[in-house]
């Protein structure tokens, strides 16, 4: 073997590793990144999709990942891209939500709906099958917020980073997308007592 | 329990989000932290607040079909 051929061997074998790693790391933050496609998504099944989509579309395009990186935020960013390229954030728009209530709304209608004063009673009239309607219900530009920031733990720089906008959207959409999650969520709790 | 302005509630209500987000000035906090400990309504509304980001933290528990993971697993290019 020349030592040219020999030299693109040692770099072909080296490119296979480095690909085969970037698959394994990817495949180890699957349960992080699916918490946050069924954040998300309306459904199972439709978070199952996501996920599908996003690993197909992360391992060919491993080559644009920069090792050393935050891969978990990497490949977070092509989930939401998908999510966005579905068309989902033509529903309703920032600008044409109505205002939401204040953020000691959820508290007083649950207060004054069930006669508790004691923040523990009044805390158990929520389920979390309460909370996962709410939550679908919340326009996607504050549900990507709310999912990465209040469920993924994402700080506001990374929920930034991922969605590619500045960390004052973030902040308000953030501030926003939990009043209008507090309002659904009232309405649903109240609605099922 | 002394009297509370309910200015300061107003107030409390507005900046209870950057308050638990650790996203107050130093000023603002001591003043929050103050409120709180004076007025139980406010107090109440905190806690709870509290608990209701801990709630929706847990909401997505169902855990990841294994079958999905496999299926993410046959998505690796071949070598």
């Amino acid at each position: 073997m020349s030592e040219t051929s020999s030299e693109e061997a040692r770099r072909l074998a080296q490119g296979a590793r480095d690909r085969v790693r970037f698959e394994e790391d990817a495949l180890a933050l699957a349960d992080q990144v699916y918490r946050v496609a069924r954040g998300v998504s309306r459904s199972k099944d439709e978070a199952e999709d996501l996920m599908q989509e996003t690993y197909a579309r992360a391992f060919r395009s491993w080559r644009s990942f920069t090792p050393g990186t935050n891969l978990r935020a990497w490949l977070l960013r092509i989930l939401t891209n998908l999510n966005i390229d579905r068309g989902r954030r033509a529903q309703r728009t920032p600008d044409s939500q109505p205002l939401e209530e204040g953020d000691y709304f959820l508290y007083n209608r649950l207060e004054a709906a069930s006669g508790e004063t004691e923040e523990e009673r009044v805390l158990e009239r929520l389920s979390q099958d309460h909370v996962a309607e709410a939550l679908a219900a919340v326009p996607h530009d504050f549900r990507d917020v709310l999912v990465l920031v209040d469920i993924g733990e994402f700080s506001y720089a990374d929920a930034a980073q991922i969605l590619d906008i500045p960390i004052g959207t973030v902040m308000s959409r953030l501030h926003r997308g939990r009043r209008i999650l507090k309002k659904e969520l009232a309405e649903l709790a109240v609605e099922a007592q | 329990m002394s009297e509370v302005d309910p200015r300061e509630c107003d107030w409390c209500e507005e900046v209870l989000q950057p308050y638990l987000d650790r996203d107050l000035t130093e000023a603002d906090r001591i003043k929050v932290t103050a409120h709180l400990t004076k007025c139980k309504w406010c107090d109440d509304r905190y806690k709870f607040e509290g608990d209701f980001r801990r709630l929706v933290r847990q909401v997505v528990i169902e855990p990841m079909d294994p079958a999905l993971k496999a299926k993410l697993s046959e998505l690796r290019l071949e070598l």
